[in-house]
């Protein structure tokens, strides 16, 4: 791969692997990296509406600190990465997207990924929009405003890690993080146009994030190149028993491979459920991918459809049970895009949701069989490109369906058993971008990576800044 | 078969009655909205016939 370009470190197109090579090899200071981020924020901010926080002192301090020799520079040396508001940022209320959390306490540390990031090198700036306690996939928000698309304004960066997409699109930061419940990374980075990767379920430490659904929550990065979500990724793993889930595995660094090209890598397509129900382009980005891959072959993944209504059901079950208190105290207070949906989950059977979740092991079984005879599946990512802001109702295969529940068709069957994903993005010239998801089997995001570094290397995926 | 159809407005405002969920007039109708629509999504679950031995996925290790 030829990532090692040695683009100006102080420019919006700068990656994270270009700004952390140019500090290590002092021909750029932190400071001037966090300068010139900070001033890119407020310059773009008017029109993309990414951040709700910037941490402009503690950014400074922590960047005059790397100058000064006091941190060891890591392999994000110097790299200005913002968070999803719903990691704990130590001296601020962890909104989660949300009015309410704001009245509650401070967080008292980082979360663990932000602990894990800064450890490695890189520099908080600020905290991203987000939907409402991330139920969402509009990126749309009541209290801080919609946060909106850099590629066109008018249009939602989907969700819910909405800021998360709409800062790196717009080159405010080379990385953000954001969370997946359902495709709350593969979303954004579709609808925006960027590298993103959900994890294996388990895989990165949720420790010091505020919850939506335990069942399916994922953290991850969102970045402008694969060597970056690599080198994100590499210094986010390791076990934590601050969060139960978080597997014991350890660490398996991926940008070693990063560069491995597909050799040897069996790859097919998803057929069935994920070859209908969307909008030509979406399955054209598939098709592109899959000329480019060399990959002819279709796979099924059994009863997907199933899957989702499944994922649908846990969702609005977890969701709602943990903010029931909120729902009876507050209403008035909830973004009137989740309320009713949080309130209608509070009142659906719950012999639903064990049905769910028995129907989640037998789906599981029979997707893993799958991976006997491939390594990765080829997805779509979303039905379609970026919806208009504010709009309600969209046609996908013909069929006219509300833009909240369908956005994320294609990606709630994926991560309803866990399965690692890179999204490949595709910029369409004349069109709005669209992804691809790479799926690979439990704990191989190593493979879902080298499949996206080789459609980058070969120009099909690409995330320039808008 | 209409007879089988739910009547969502009366099951939502019973079962809010029941966990103690108060549910103002103005969101009442999206509520009701959002119920029927997840029975609509809720459906090729439902319709999965699943072996007795097949238990939910999830383990708690004390």
């Amino acid at each position: 791969m030829s990532t090692h370009r040695t683009g100006d470190p102080l420019s919006k197109a700068a990656t994270a692997a270009e700004i952390a090579r140019a500090v290590s090899h002092d021909k750029v200071k932190a400071s001037a990296v966090i300068e010139a981020a900070l001033k890119r924020i407020a310059a773009a901010e008017p029109a993309v509406n990414a951040f709700t926080d910037i941490v402009a002192d503690r950014a400074r301090k922590r960047a005059a600190e790397v100058d000064a020799g006091k941190h060891h520079r890591g392999p994000l040396a110097g790299v200005p990465f913002a968070v999803k508001n719903l990691f704990d940022i130590e001296g601020l209320p962890t909104r989660a997207g949300s009015k309410i959390n704001v009245d509650g306490p401070k967080a008292a540390r980082d979360g663990a990924l932000i602990r894990r990031l800064e450890a490695a090198g890189a520099i908080l700036v600020g905290g991203l929009n987000m939907g409402e306690y991330a139920y969402d996939f509009t990126g749309e928000n009541a209290h801080y405003g919609p946060s909106r698309n850099p590629r066109d304004t008018t249009r939602m960066t989907g969700g819910s890690s909405g800021g998360s997409g709409a800062a790196v699109a717009a080159g405010e930061v080379p990385l953000a993080l954001g969370s997946d419940t359902n495709g709350s990374i593969r979303v954004p980075s579709s609808l925006c146009g960027l590298f993103g990767l959900k994890p294996t379920y388990g895989r990165l430490s949720r420790a010091g994030s505020f919850p939506f659904v335990d069942a399916f929550d994922h953290l991850g990065p969102i970045a402008r190149s694969t060597e970056d979500l690599a080198l994100a990724f590499d210094a986010m793993q390791g076990a934590d028993p601050d969060d139960p889930v978080c597997t014991h595995l350890p660490p398996e660094p991926t940008l070693p491979h990063l560069g491995e090209g597909i050799g040897g890598l069996r790859i097919a397509i998803a057929g069935d459920y994920f070859a209908r129900g969307g909008e030509p382009e979406a399955f054209e980005a598939v098709a592109t991918v899959a000329k480019a891959l060399d990959a002819a072959k279709t796979v099924v993944l059994p009863q997907a459809a199933a899957a989702r209504a499944a994922a649908y059901i846990i969702t609005a079950i977890e969701g709602a049970q943990l903010h029931l208190p909120r729902l009876r105290t507050r209403p008035q207070d909830f973004d009137p895009d989740t309320r009713e949906r949080f309130m209608a989950g509070a009142l659906l059977p719950g012999a639903w949701y064990v049905k769910a979740q028995r129907f989640r092991r037998h789906y599981r079984a029979n997707v893993l069989k799958i991976f006997d005879e491939a390594d990765i599946v080829l997805a779509p990512a979303t039905p379609c490109t970026a919806p208009k802001l504010g709009q309600v109702m969209m046609k996908l295969g013909g069929v006219e369906l509300p833009v909240r529940a369908n956005l994320g068709l294609f990606t709630q069957p994926i991560s309803f058993i866990g399965l690692p994903v890179v999204v490949a993005p595709l910029q369409r010239p004349g069109g709005l971008p669209i992804g691809v998801q790479i799926i690979a089997k439990p704990y191989n995001e190593r493979a879902a990576l080298r499949v996206a570094a080789f459609l980058q290397a070969q120009g099909v995926a690409s995330a320039p800044p808008a | 078969m209409a007879d089988d159809k739910p009547d969502v407005a009366r099951l939502v405002d019973e079962a809010a009655k029941a966990i103690g969920l108060p549910i103002a007039p103005e969101y009442r109708a999206n509520v009701i909205l959002n119920y029927e629509r997840s029975l609509m999504i809720a459906r090729p679950l439902l319709e999965v016939e699943l072996d007795d031995e097949l238990t939910p996925g999830p383990v708690f290790r004390p």
